[in-house]
Order: C-alpha cells, then sequence, then structure tokens
C-alpha cells in the first residue's frame, strides 16, 4: 500500500503546479500511456495447445486483466493494440505504440514448443539481426544525428531516413528494455511458480520499431499439457496480470 | 558523250554500292545463324557432363535439430549429394533437415516444407526461399518459431563458409514472419550460443 501510494506520490511531487483536476481536464492528452499488445488474433492464432486452446484467446484474456489492473491502481492510458478477437498486422501493433506515444510497450504471449515437455516462462527484449560492431556505428549515428536529421534531408531521401530511423528506434531503449524484462521476470517467477527461463533477446518483429522501452512476455507453454490446463484457469491468467503489473511498478521506481 | 559518260559513272557507283550492302547483308545473317547455332548447342552441351560426371562426390554437412530433453539446438551429420554449386548443395541440406533425424531428435520444420529455392549472392547473404507450407502446416509459439529459424540459418551458415547472413523468404518474397513472432525483414547472423555442446 505505502509502495502504491509512492507511485501516486512522484508525479505530484515533481509537477507541484499542477492542481489536481489537471488529469481530467486539457492536461488528459499529456498522461502517460501504456501500449498492451495481446499477441495473435483473428485468422492468426498464435501456438496451440495438445487441448484445443489458441493463443490468441489466453493472451487477449491475460490483457484485458492488466489493462483492469493498470488503470485502477496507475495513473496512466492504458491503450490495447487489439480488445477482441480480430487481426492486427504485426507492424500494426508497434505502429499504434509510436502513433499514441506511448511510454511503455507490453506485448502478451504464451510460449509453443515442439518439445511437449518445454516448460515456464521468458521475458523478452529486442535484438537486431546486427553484429555488435553494426550495433555500436548504429547507436552512435542515431546519438549523433537524430537531431539533425529532420531539417537537413531533402524530400527524396526522408523516406529512407525514417525508414532507418524507424528500424534503429528500439535500439535507443535497449537498456530500459531490458531492466523492465528484469524486473517483470521476478515477479513472473515468484507470482507463477513456473520454471523461470530468464530474460533473453530475440529479434521480434513486434518489437522492432517501437519508440520507448518494449518487452514480451511468454507466460508458460501452451503446447505443455500441464501449463496448458493452468493457462485456461482465470486464476492463472489473473495472476500473469498481477506480476507483469508489479514488475511495471518496480521499474516505475527507478523511472518514474 | 561527255555528258552521257558523267551520267553512267554514279549509276555505276550506286550498283557497286548495292552489290556490297547485299553482300554484306548476306553475310550478316548466314554468319549470324551460324553464331546462333553455335550458341545453342554450346548451352545445350555443359548440361550432359556434370550428371554423368559427378555423381560420386559427396559432401558431409551438419545439421541442426531439437531435443525433447533441452531447449538447445543439437548437431547431427549427414551425407549429401555434392555440387553443382554451393547453392545446390545448401538446398540439398535443407531437404535434409525438412525430412528430420535419424537419431530420435525432432525436425524443427513442418514435414511438408518445400524449399523452393537457395541462392547464395556475392554479398555473402544467402537467400532461403520457402513455399508456404512452412507457414500454413504449423502453429508456432516464440519457441518453435525461434528454432525454425535459427536450425534454418545455422545449417546454411555453418556449412557453406561463404555465408554470412541467411535471409528467409516464403514463395519468393519478404514475410513479416512465419506465426508472428521472428521478424524476417533482415537477414540473420548465425547463432551457435543455441547450441548444444
Amino acid at each position: 500500500m505505502l509502495f502504491l501510494l509512492a507511485v501516486f506520490a512522484r508525479p505530484a511531487l515533481s509537477q507541484p503546479a499542477a492542481d489536481a483536476g489537471a488529469r481530467c481536464g486539457p492536461e488528459a492528452a499529456k498522461r502517460r500511456t501504456v501500449v498492451i499488445d495481446p499477441g495473435h488474433g483473428g485468422i492468426e492464432l498464435g501456438a496451440k495447445g495438445k487441448l484445443g486452446t489458441f493463443e490468441k484467446d489466453i493472451t487477449l484474456a491475460i490483457a484485458l486483466k492488466l489493462k483492469a489492473l493498470i488503470e485502477k491502481n496507475m495513473a496512466f492510458q492504458v491503450v490495447l493494440t487489439r480488445d477482441r478477437d480480430m487481426d492486427v498486422a504485426v507492424e500494426n501493433r508497434s505502429a499504434i505504440a509510436n502513433n499514441q506515444k506511448a511510454d511503455l510497450f507490453i506485448s502478451i504471449h504464451t510460449n509453443g514448443s515442439r518439445q511437449k515437455s518445454a516448460n515456464g516462462s521468458e521475458t523478452f527484449f529486442l535484438s537486431t539481426g546486427a553484429t555488435p560492431d553494426e550495433e555500436t556505428r548504429r547507436l552512435a549515428y542515431l546519438e549523433n544525428n537524430s537531431s539533425r536529421i529532420e531539417d537537413h534531408v531533402d524530400k527524396k531521401s526522408e523516406e529512407d531516413v525514417k525508414m532507418i530511423l524507424w528500424d534503429m528506434a528500439q535500439t535507443a531503449y535497449i537498456r530500459q528494455s531490458s531492466q523492465l524484462a528484469e524486473m517483470i521476470q521476478a515477479e513472473l517467477n515468484s507470482l507463477l511458480g513456473t520454471r523461470d527461463r530468464g530474460i533473453k533477446q530475440a529479434p521480434f518483429k513486434v518489437l522492432t520499431g517501437v519508440a520507448c522501452p518494449a518487452v514480451l512476455v511468454e507466460a508458460a507453454f501452451i503446447s505443455n499439457p500441464e501449463e496448458e490446463k493452468e493457462l485456461v484457469t482465470d486464476e492463472f491468467q489473473s495472476s500473469v496480470a498481477e506480476a507483469v503489473y508489479r514488475g511495471l511498478a518496480k521499474y516505475l521506481q527507478v523511472y518514474p | 558523250m561527255a555528258k552521257s559518260k558523267n551520267n553512267i559513272k554514279p549509276a555505276l557507283v550506286l550498283a557497286l554500292l548495292l552489290i556490297v550492302l547485299a553482300v554484306l547483308v548476306i553475310i550478316f545473317f548466314t554468319g549470324g545463324e551460324r553464331e546462333r547455332v553455335r550458341r545453342r548447342a554450346e548451352a545445350a552441351a555443359p548440361k550432359a557432363p556434370p550428371q554423368a560426371a559427378e555423381p560420386a562426390a559427396r559432401k558431409t554437412v551438419t545439421l541442426f535439430f531439437l531435443s525433447d530433453d533441452d531447449d538447445l539446438l543439437h548437431r547431427e551429420t549427414r551425407e549429401i549429394a555434392g555440387g553443382p554449386s554451393a547453392s545446390d548443395e545448401a538446398q540439398h541440406a535443407l531437404a535434409e533437415l525438412v525430412k528430420g533425424s535419424e537419431k530420435s531428435l525432432l525436425s524443427p520444420l513442418p514435414a511438408e516444407t518445400r524449399i523452393r529455392q537457395v541462392f547464395i549472392g556475392k554479398d555473402g547473404v544467402a537467400y532461403v526461399d520457402f513455399g508456404r507450407e512452412i507457414i500454413d502446416k504449423f502453429s508456432y509459439g516464440s519457441s518453435s518459431e525461434l528454432a525454425a529459424v535459427y536450425a534454418v540459418v545455422d545449417t546454411v551458415a555453418f556449412n557453406f563458409k561463404s555465408v554470412k547472413k541467411v535471409a528467409i523468404l516464403v514463395e519468393g518474397a519478404e514475410k513479416e514472419t512465419l506465426g508472428g513472432h521472428v521478424d524476417l525483414s533482415q537477414p540473420f547472423l548465425p547463432d551457435y550460443s543455441i547450441v548444444a555442446k
């Protein structure tokens, strides 16, 4: 409870001029935004369980619970990339985050493997296909040129530059993303009781191009019948939402 | 007299010119025909010898499969038909990967997977073009999608030294992902950190 108060108190202290009504008034547009992405949807089923469960249904259920938790307890606007069973192209999911000027992006998934015995939970942040050398050069380029680029490019190469920046967008947030992943993973471990598969990097499409800290949560394996039985329960889904919420709250203590 | 002489000369010159032109035209066409025939013969000829001459050339390749015991890729060696080009050999190696393990390892690709073409570019990027089946015949989770992608990438990069990166295409075109997870828009560096020692 004290901890929740601390989360609330912070923005108030840092902006003493803002009065209580500001949040609901014209200031509402400046409210910070977290985008939650329920993996897959529509004709894209995601992984399939042996008992017939689809990943897309579990991710939506968890995302809706997480949205409710955040809206109840935090001064965040929550935007879902989908709020029902529908197709959303992977590329559009990161576009939604950027159009909403999201402060954080969390993609919810349940894992699938060809090995029946595979189990546990893990949290990913982005790795690109670039070598460490290329990565360093890209980052340096971004840091040195991002402010200049907007003013100095002609119309023709503007599109190219935008594409390059889009590719590099997540690179600038890798450190925060890894910390957010670490904090969520710790809560998944303590709340779910699933095997700790740790935090990992992977070149996931949905994370590339997101211009804010972004992670992808893999809560248990839908391909493992034991874990599939858990994943379909309201209780387990609530625990996943609670774990992500607590991880997010811890992250906000470090990056208020 | 002088007048008629002057009239005949240009006519003669014109006639000579026409004859020369006609000869040139005849040489051009018949020569061209001969050239074309020779080219056609050349094109037809080399196809026969490699099939007859090198059936015995074999190459040992390392394939990467999944095990039921851990999350790593496991090596398995296999003999494939060698040549004619590295691209052909890479295609044979991937066909073996699809066919599956001779031990009890799991194939990371759907059994129906079709390899349309493999092309190794001068820039060190190998383009592997799959048929639709690689997408349609399996519902990927993150783990199985990563395993499918890196089994392909590592198999091609490990066995063919000229390959630095591997790009995955489906039906000749760039696809977002195989099943909603791994970004296929960039060529992949091999990752041997997920391979069992």
